[in-house]
This record gives C-alpha cells, sequence and structure tokens, in this order.
C-alpha cells in the first residue's frame, strides 16, 4: 500500500488528469468532448476542462481503491484495465446521461452510440495505471508497504492483558479482537489455566452422561483466533511493576508478563465456609474434570453396589446427596437421578428402592432466584419423582461414611456433592490483599477502585448494578458476557482519551432444567414449566453454546439420546475423589453455574 | 554492482524471452493473417501492399509487445496464470494496436467507433490468439527457470504420477462439466452447434471438452484459488476455448477456414455462454476434486489450509448481507429498466412488488453463495470489486440467459440479439457484483481482518497465499469484463 490513501489518491489524480490529456486530444479530434452541450456549457474548452476533472476524479477513487503496490506492475495495469470498463459503464452509459436527464443509457443502441468512449476510457485507464505505477515507484518506492500484510515489524504500543478464560475473560478478549482489529500496535493476551471456553450451564449434563465433554468447551484459540493464548497459572499480580507473574507448569520457571491494561476475570471457585473435611470429601462441579470424574464415579458406585452383600454398604453406595439448592444443584440432583435410572437396566440387581437422591438447603424454599410458584412448582415435580428435600438445614462436616448436618442428623453417603455457593477465585485475595478485601469493588465503568488501569468483570468482580440502586450484579454468565464486552468497549476508550460508558445491564430471564424432559422458566416476567420450558432451555443454550462445530456436535448428542441409551463406559479413573479447589484446573475457575447465559 | 550486469541480465531475462514468445505468437496470428488475406493491410503501414512485407513488419511488433508481456510478467507466475494474461495482455492491445495506432501511423484520428470495431473483429480474435501463442511460448521458453512452477509446497509424489492424477482429475471434471451443460435443455445442442454438433450424442464435441479440461488441468494441476476463484477463472477458460477451439481449431480441421467474421461471430456465438459455463463447472469441480484428492490420497497432511475459528456461519451470514446491498443496488437498475414484472414471471405472478421480492430472495440466495464460494478470497478492495463483477457476470450468463427462460418453460436465450436486449440486465448484474463483493470485503475487514497478521511466521503464510490468490486475477477480471460489454455491443446487428 502507499503511505497513505491519500497519497495513492494524489497520484491517482494525477496518473488520471495525464492520461486524460492524451486521449483527450484523440477525443477532442473526433469531436467527442461536447459532451457538455446537454448542459448548455458551448465552449469546447469547457468539455476538455470538465473531462480533465472527471479524469481526475476518477484517478483519485483508481489510486484509493487500487493503491500503490510495488513490484505489481501487471496487476496495476490489469486493475486500470478493469477499472477503465467499469468507468465507461458507471460514468459514460449511468451518470452522466442521469446529470443531463436522457436517462441512463444501458441500452445496446446507447452502448453502441457511447463505443467511442469505451475504447477511450480502456486506453485511458490502462495507461493511467502505468503512469501510477512508474510514478509509484519513483514517489514512494520502498517506503511503500507491501501490500496488507503488513503487521510485522511494528512496534508495540500497548499491552492488553487478560486473566481468566471464561465468560467474561473471552468476551472481553473477542471484543478487544473487533476493536483492535487494525491496530497491530495493541498486543492482546488472554492467560488462562485451561486451554478452552467451559459453556458450564451443560455441566450437569456432562455428568450425567448426556454430552460429551468435549462438546460443551470451545477451544480458546479457535474462539480467539487473535489472541495471544497463554495457558500458565497467575501467580501474582505487581501493580506497580505492573505485571503479572506466570508459571506454565510446575517444573518451569516464572515468567512475567508486562500490561498497560489488565482485565481480571478469574470467575469464582466453590466456598466451603471453612468446613475443611467437606473440601476433603466432597466432589465439585466446577470443570470437565469434575464432571467427568462424578459421573465415572457414579457408574462404578452401581457396579460395585451390584455386588454388595452388605445392606448398610448397599444403601451407602445407592444414596447421592447435593449441598445447595441453587440452580446448581436442583439441576444437578436431577440429571444424577435420570442417569441413575436410565442406566439401571444393566444392573438387574439393583433395585429401584434401594435408590435415594437428596439435596440439602439452608433455606426453607429451593431456587430462590425463581419466583414462589416456579420453585414451588420444581420442588413438588422432583418430589414426585422420589427426590428427597433437606430444607433449613445445613451441612456440618463430612467424612468417609457421610454427612452430618446442624439438626444432628448425617446422611450415609459416598457421593457427596457440594454446590452451595462460591467465593472469587485465590488471585483476587492476594490481589487485595493491599485493601484487605477479597472481592475486586469495581466503579460503574468496570475499573477496579484505586486502579484506573485495571478491570474487573464476572464473578470475581463487585460491580454496582445502577438498576438495582447499587446492588452488585448476580454472579450469572449472562452478566459475564456483558460485562466483557462493556469493559472491552472503555478499555479502548480510555486508551483513546474517550469518554467511558457504565456498565448497564437487565437480565433478560432464568432457566433451570429438572431432567426428564421438564424445565422451569422465567422470561422478561413470563414464566413456563414443563416440556415448553425444556424445549426452550435446549434452544436457548444451544444457540448460546459458542462455535457453529459445537453446536452441531451437542445437537447430535441429543439426538442421539433420544434413540441411543446412555453410555456407562468408564473412561477414567473411578476411584478418584475430589479435593476441591486445590485439584486439578483449580485456583482460576470458571464461572458459576448460570441460569441464562 | 554495476548497472550494466543488471541490464544484460533484464535482457536475457525478459526481453530475449519475451520476444521470441511474441515471435512464436506471431507466427499463429500470421497464419490467421494469411488466411484472412490482411498482410497488405499490415504491409499500409509502410505504404506497400506486399504481404511479405505485411509479415516481417507483422513479426516484429508480435516481438516487441511479446517484450512487453515479459516486462509485464517479471516474477513468479503458474502456467495457467502466463496463458491468462497473454489472452488479456492480447485482447487489450487491440484497442492499442489496430483500433488506435494503426490509423495514427497511417495519418488518420482514430475512429473508435463501432463501424471500426466491427471491422477489426477478426484482428480481436487474432490478437486473442497471439496472446495465447504467446502465453503457452513463454511458459515453455522460462519453463526450466524459476519464472514459472506451481505455487505448492512440495509434494512428496513423482511428477509423473502427480501429471497422471492431474489429468484424471481434469478429465472427470470436463465430463461432468459437459454433463451439466448437457442438463439444459437444448444446452448441449446450443453450445455444439459450431462445433458441427447437430447430433448432440456426438463424441466430437465431447472430445474437445474433455482436451479442454485436460489443458486447463496440465496449466493449473494445483489449486490453489478458493473454490469461486476457480469457478471465475474456469470462465476465463472457457471464453478462450471458445476463441481458440470452436472458432479458430475446430473449423481450420474441419478445412472450412476460420470463422472470424462478424457474420460468422453471430451464428457461432450461442456457444459462448454454454462454453464459458462450462468452463465455470469444469473447474469448480476441478477444485472439489483437488480438494478432495488431498483430503484422501494425500500424506502430506501441511496440504490442508486450516483457518483458525469458525467460519462457515459467518461467510453465510456475510454473504447475505452482502447480498442484498447489491441487490438494492440492482434494483435501482431493475425499476429503471422495468424488469421486475419478468422476474415476478418466475413465480407465475405478473406484480412489480413480487418481482421485487422474488429479486431480493435471488440476490440474497447469490450473496450466500459467494460468501461460501469467494471467502478469504479478496485481500484488497480492488480485488473485492474484481472477484464481485466476475461473479455478477457470471450469474448473467446463467440467470436472464440461461436458468430464467428455462424456467419459464424455453430454451436457453444464448443468442446475439437476447445477449443484446438483456444488455441493461447486465450493466444491473455489474452493479451487483461490485456490490456485493465490496460489501463482503468490508464485512471481513471489519470484524475479522485476517490479512492483518500479527507474527513474522503469519505474514509470510499470508504474503505467500496472497500471491497465489491474486496472481491472475486481474487479468481475468478485466478479459471476462471486456467480454460482457464488448462482444454483445459489436455482435448486435
Amino acid at each position: 500500500m502507499g503511505v497513505s490513501r491519500r497519497s495513492d489518491a494524489g497520484l491517482g489524480a494525477g496518473a488520471g488528469v495525464l492520461a486524460g490529456l492524451v486521449v483527450g486530444v484523440v477525443l477532442a479530434g473526433q469531436g467527442r468532448l461536447d459532451w457538455t452541450q446537454p448542459l448548455r456549457v458551448d465552449p469546447p474548452i469547457v468539455g476538455w476542462f470538465a473531462f480533465l476533472i472527471l479524469n481526475a476524479c476518477g484517478g483519485a477513487l483508481y489510486g484509493s481503491l487500487y493503491r500503490f503496490q510495488p513490484g505489481r506492475l501487471a496487476a496495476t495495469v490489469g486493475g486500470g484495465l478493469l477499472f477503465g470498463l467499469l468507468w465507461w459503464a458507471g460514468v459514460w452509459l449511468t451518470a452522466i446521461p442521469l446529470i443531463t436527464a436522457t436517462g441512463p443509457g444501458w441500452s445496446v443502441s446507447e452502448a453502441a452510440r457511447t463505443f467511442p468512449l469505451l475504447i477511450a476510457n480502456v486506453l485511458t485507464w490502462g495507461l493511467a495505471a502505468l503512469v501510477f505505477h512508474v510514478t509509484g515507484s519513483q514517489v514512494i518506492g520502498d517506503r511503500a508497504m507491501t501490500g496488507p500484510v503488513a503487521a510485522t515489524g511494528v512496534r508495540i504500543r500497548h499491552r492488553v492483558v487478560i486473566v481468566g478464560g471464561g465468560f467474561g475473560g473471552v468476551a472481553t478478549a473477542q471484543r478487544l479482537e473487533q476493536l483492535l482489529s487494525h491496530r497491530p500496535d495493541v498486543a492482546v493476551t488472554l492467560i488462562s489455566e485451561s486451554n478452552f471456553l467451559l459453556f458450564t450451564p451443560m455441566l450437569a449434563g456432562v455428568a450425567s452422561g448426556s454430552l460429551v465433554p468435549r462438546h460443551v468447551a470451545a477451544p480458546l484459540r479457535a474462539t480467539c483466533p487473535r489472541t495471544t493464548i497463554r495457558r500458565a497459572t497467575v501467580e501474582t499480580v505487581d501493580t506497580d511493576a505492573r505485571t503479572v507473574r506466570i508459571r506454565s507448569s510446575n517444573n518451569t520457571a516464572a515468567e512475567e508478563i508486562p500490561f498497560d491494561q489488565l482485565v481480571l476475570a478469574v470467575g469464582a471457585v466453590p466456598a466451603f465456609h471453612g468446613l475443611s473435611d467437606v473440601a476433603g470429601r466432597a466432589f465439585t462441579l466446577k470443570t470437565l474434570a469434575d464432571a467427568t470424574e462424578l459421573r465415572d464415579h457414579i457408574i462404578g458406585l452401581l457396579d460395585r453396589a451390584e455386588n454388595e452383600p452388605a445392606a448398610d454398604v448397599r444403601s451407602r453406595l445407592l444414596t447421592f446427596a447435593v449441598a445447595g439448592g441453587g440452580f446448581a444443584g436442583v439441576e444437578l440432583v436431577a440429571e444424577l437421578h435420570d442417569l441413575v435410572h436410565d442406566v439401571l437396566v444393566y444392573h438387574p440387581r439393583i433395585e429401584r428402592d434401594e435408590l435415594r437422591f437428596m439435596l440439602i438447603h439452608s433455606r426453607d424454599r429451593i431456587l430462590p432466584e425463581l419466583s414462589d410458584r416456579l420453585g414451588a412448582y420444581a420442588l413438588e415435580l422432583l418430589r414426585r419423582r422420589g427426590i428427597e428435600f433437606v430444607l433449613g438445614v445445613r451441612v456440618t462436616g463430612a467424612n468417609g461414611d457421610g454427612v452430618s448436618l446442624s439438626d444432628g442428623a448425617s446422611i450415609s453417603t459416598e457421593t457427596f456433592v457440594w454446590t452451595a455457593g462460591n467465593e472469587p477465585a485465590p488471585l483476587v485475595g492476594s490481589f487485595m490483599s493491599k485493601g484487605g478485601n477479597s472481592v475486586l469493588a469495581t466503579d460503574e465503568n468496570l475499573r477496579v477502585d484505586g486502579f484506573p488501569d485495571i478491570w474487573a468483570v464476572g464473578d470475581c468482580a463487585r460491580i454496582p448494578d445502577s438498576d438495582r440502586g447499587g446492588q452488585p450484579c448476580p454472579p450469572t454468565a449472562q452478566h459475564a458476557l456483558r460485562q466483557g464486552h462493556q469493559a472491552a468497549d472503555n478499555l479502548v476508550a480510555a486508551m483513546d482519551g474517550r469518554p467511558l460508558r457504565p456498565f448497564r445491564f437487565r437480565a433478560l430471564g432464568m432457566l433451570v432444567v429438572l431432567g426428564h424432559n421438564t424445565a422451569a422458566a422465567e422470561i422478561r416476567g413470563l414464566r413456563f414449566s414443563g416440556l415448553l420450558a425444556w424445549f426452550l432451555w435446549r434452544g436457548i443454550y444451544l444457540a448460546k453454546l459458542p462455535g457453529f462445530e459445537k453446536k452441531v456436535r451437542v445437537l447430535i448428542d441429543w439426538l442421539l439420546d433420544l434413540v441411543f441409551p446412555r453410555d456407562i463406559v468408564i473412561a477414567g479413573s473411578q476411584d478418584a475423589r475430589r479435593r476441591g479447589k486445590g485439584g486439578p484446573g483449580g485456583g482460576l475457575q470458571e464461572a458459576v453455574h448460570d441460569p441464562v447465559a | 554492482m554495476t548497472p550494466w550486469p543488471d541490464v544484460r541480465r533484464q535482457i536475457r531475462q525478459t526481453l530475449v524471452p519475451g520476444s521470441l514468445a511474441g515471435l512464436i505468437g506471431g507466427i499463429a496470428f500470421g497464419a490467421a493473417m494469411v488466411e484472412l488475406g490482411v498482410l497488405p493491410t499490415v504491409a499500409s503501414l509502410v505504404r506497400t501492399d506486399s504481404p511479405l512485407i505485411g509479415f516481417v513488419i507483422h513479426m516484429a511488433i508480435a516481438a516487441i509487445v511479446g517484450s512487453g508481456l515479459a516486462i509485464l510478467l517479471q516474477g513468479r507466475w503458474t502456467a495457467g496464470d502466463v496463458v491468462l494474461w497473454g489472452v488479456a495482455y492480447g485482447a487489450f492491445f487491440w484497442f492499442l494496436g489496430p483500433i488506435t495506432m494503426q490509423p495514427l501511423i497511417l495519418g488518420r484520428l482514430p475512429a473508435w467507433d463501432l463501424a471500426a470495431a466491427q471491422a477489426a473483429y477478426p484482428s480481436l480474435l487474432g490478437h486473442i490468439v497471439w496472446g495465447a501463442a504467446a502465453g503457452f511460448a513463454l511458459v515453455a521458453i522460462k519453463a526450466r527457470s524459476a519464472f514459472v512452477g506451481t505455487t505448492t509446497i512440495s509434494d512428496p509424489e513423482p511428477p509423473q504420477a502427480r501429471l497422471v492424477g492431474v489429468v484424471l482429475r481434469g478429465l472427470v471434471a470436463g465430463l461432468l462439466g459437459f454433463a451439466a451443460i448437457g442438463l439444459l435443455p437444448a444446452g448441449s445442442e446450443r453450445m455444439l452447434s459450431p462445433w458441427g454438433a447437430d447430433d448432440a450424442a456426438s463424441l466430437g464435441p465431447l472430445a474437445v471438452a474433455l482436451l479442454g479440461a485436460t489443458l486447463y488441468a496440465v496449466l493449473h494441476p494445483e489449486s490453489t484459488s478458493t473454490a469461486g476463484g476457480a469457478a471465475v477463472r474456469g470462465a476465463g477458460f472457457g471464453f478462450i476455448l471458445w476463441v481458440i477451439g470452436g472458432l479458430t481449431l475446430l473449423p481450420v480441421l474441419r478445412g472450412e477456414g476460420l470463422t472470424w467474421s462478424i457474420m460468422e461471430a453471430r451464428t457461432t456465438f450461442p456457444a459462448l455462454p454454454g462454453t464459458i459455463l462450462f468452463g465455470a463447472a469444469m473447474a469448480l469441480i476441478y477444485h472439489w476434486l483437488g480438494r478432495l484428492t488431498r483430503l484422501f490420497f494425500s500424506d502430506d497432511v501441511g496440504t490442508r489450509s486450516p483457518d483458525a475459528g469458525s467460519w462457515g456461519p459467518r461467510a453465510v451470514g456475510r454473504g447475505a448481507a452482502a447480498g442484498l446491498v447489491g441487490g438494492l443496488l440492482f434494483t435501482v437498475v431493475m425499476v429503471q429498466i422495468g424488469f421486475l414484472p419478468t422476474v415476478a414471471k418466475l413465480v407465475g405472478s405478473d406484480s412489480e412488488l413480487v418481482g421485487l421480492g422474488v429479486h431480493l430472495v435471488i440476490a440474497e440466495i447469490v450473496g450466500v453463495s459467494y460468501g461460501v464460494l469467494f471467502r478469504r478470497q479478496a485481500f484488497e478492495q480492488s480485488a473485492a470489486i474484481g472477484w464481485g463483477v466476475s461473479y455478477g457476470f457470471l450469474w448473467w450468463l446463467l440467470g436472464p440467459l440461461t436458468l430464467g427462460p428455462v424456467i419459464l418453460g424455453t430454451t436457453p436465450a444464448w443468442t446475439v440479439e437476447a445477449a443484446a436486449a438483456a444488455f441493461p440486465s447486465l450493466i444491473g448484474h455489474l452493479a451487483y457484483g461490485a456490490g456485493l463483493g465490496l460489501t463482503f470485503h468490508a464485512l471481513e475487514a471489519r470484524y475479522s481482518p485476517w490479512w492483518i497478521t500479527r507474527t513474522e511466521a503469519e505474514a509470510a503464510r499470508m504474503a505467500r497465499r496472497r500471491i497465489e490468490a491474486t496472481s491472475a486475477g486481474p487479468a481475468l477480471w478485466a478479459l471476462l469484463v471486456l467480454v460482457a460489454v464488448l462482444l454483445p455491443v459489436v455482435l448486435s446487428p
């Protein structure tokens, strides 16, 4: 390309005038520069002048469209010839007849009448292209960028680092890719422990075996193809030195990544409220590994239970307890119920009566985010299926035999899943140690308080919701997505010295799947339940799943479920127990399961 | 280094081969001139009417013009690109030579009118023949140097095996392309009539089609373009096939002489749309066969071209949006020429509103097809315009001249009269194509300017790809648009 489009346009205008002068002599000799006569402009010199002005305009257009490209004489001349043909059709057959009120000359007879101008235009613009190229070689020469591939050697003036590959982080990166697509001087890096974006709303489906794990995860490198992806654990953030210290694995040295702008989207991890034994014994549902391990564990228990003669041991093996009556816990217990009952046919020695599914919740009603009516509907529906609800009590401890509750009771189980609360990732705590807070408080523009170049989005941040009187935004994926988008806009605005815009978003609604073709939904005040809500859930989440390929794969998974039974192959180790926050992928976790993306 | 070795090297690398190629092309053109008896006209440049002197002058001009071709084509080109550039160069030199310079040398102002163009029509065909012959000659002369070659990465398969595979693919593509044209009512007869095939079952035209397809395959052993680029390239090749095969070689082989007069051109015109569409179909099938071959039979996994990130739905969406913009531009033309009721007839209506709806639906469908076929093809706005107008021209052939009449229950309208009557629609299709190409490019540029790279490795890959994608593009676009606007005008009674 030329040094600027304007200079190419100027060069083109000059070439157009020069070529017009040469060809114009012939046209004038043929008496064909009288085209201004219909405008009642008589002196021939005006026709000449207008012709050259027209050529200058055409040349400027040619130069700005075709640009000077060193070493590409053939392409330049070929482009000129094409331009000449199109210029004839566009100007002499269309624009000029319109201006002179004779109507567009698109018929063959009109084309025949203006045939000399066709030849003139081919010669003019072929010559103009040649002059353009030769002049450009002399005037611009090697200073021209060689075509549109010109990012190499560009000095990086600004570095943006995003920590966290969840909904918030990926949304920020994708939006920055759009905003900065033509600014190779801004480097964007995304640091994540995993190499994929996990679509957490479908995690329960993975745990129940109705979805293939890889199908609900989108590779970061495919989702953000123009962002530098670093797969590493972030150890610390040094706000004074403006660096992020990362480590790719336990065996490698730490590396300092500098930043000019930092976006923290580190999400949340399960909160065990000081119950270390629970943290050591409970399964969680935050990662793909959690979901597949839970599924493998349950199927393994069924294998063991079938051969277990002792009644009390069988009972412990076939009791499944979930703590937490929010969306994650309710969906999970319903999906696990479906899983076990669907595969029971392979275990003829296990009776249905032996199975127990229990949901432990500290409040008196489940699904507090939904209306009372829908919450009651869900409770009643799941109770009819045989799921037991232990409401108004808390879990106080866990050991090898089961869990103990605040009312003194205990539940004997080998499967205890914890979904009863989250807290910001540990990195937030270390980052905020100066301020003494465990959550990143931001202003309404998503800037972390006290740090003008640091932004926070998603579950790790406390972002005031102006629509709710400054209350923090709820930790949902739909919020995280929009926050990421807004953070990117504000970040670029800050770089360019433009005003920032506050984050404003009203939740679209909530959906919860209740297993076996039923769901409950509230969308903009409208309530849905049953099969219709289930279709809504599947349709909306399928649409929200990142990547067309993943949508197709999940759809195929669901269609196959209609025909084939669930797969009971145990692919991983069935003896592994969850270790809570310290397990693989722990530290920088994805956003908490949310009702609506 | 002194400039003298550079000049000598320039002369050795460009002027000498170019002159030689020009001379070889001149022999082919000269033979045609002898047949047409126009050598005295050339001799009149030096105020004589001796055919021998005319031939000598003609060969001298051919050598000089050939040098110009070689200067233009400095660098690395594929064989197919060289031939295409030769044809385009020859075609456009017709404007400069017989139409302009010849009258000037004879002391007259160039007429530039239609009568002069019609009188010089055989010379246009001669220049195209010259260009093709000079292109082939240049390929042969410089085949040993780095000038000509494929731009693909190395393939461990031996050259003979590659050639066999290429020829086979070409034959299959030619057969399927021929069959596709044969599906149209009377399509075969229309396309084949100038080749002496009143009987569509005759093997002669099939043999020509297969030969042409094989030649295309040998000139383009590896399709490095997109499917859309291949289709446009094939369309250009189809035009060359019509001139070289249908108008030149076949009549000569049958002993009928060249069919280069205006009258004969009008008679042979019906073969042109079919041959261009055959070329496009053949090239498209050849491209896909190449991809299938690489997918199933190539051990070199690096020949697959991965593009990070999801692409299909985005290309479809952008194509639809671009099709709408182009369609709206075209609507202006449609309204001006009162063509909407004709479009409405496709669904059995006369209403202008229905016609508008049908027109926009068609525009969307074509736009989506452009998005799928030309995704990531255009590196710049100029290329976007080029591919767009070429695609618009193809759809002018396929739409109003072919599928439209077929849907309305008649045969393809492949006559000069039909093409002349549909000339306003051609302007609309070119405008549609330009709008389509530019809009699609703008959408790609806005959301994923894949040509802006951030690493040196990416930049090198993009630079190679850009060369592959754009090498013969300007020649191809210019040639197709020239054919589009020139022939209906020149050949119309």
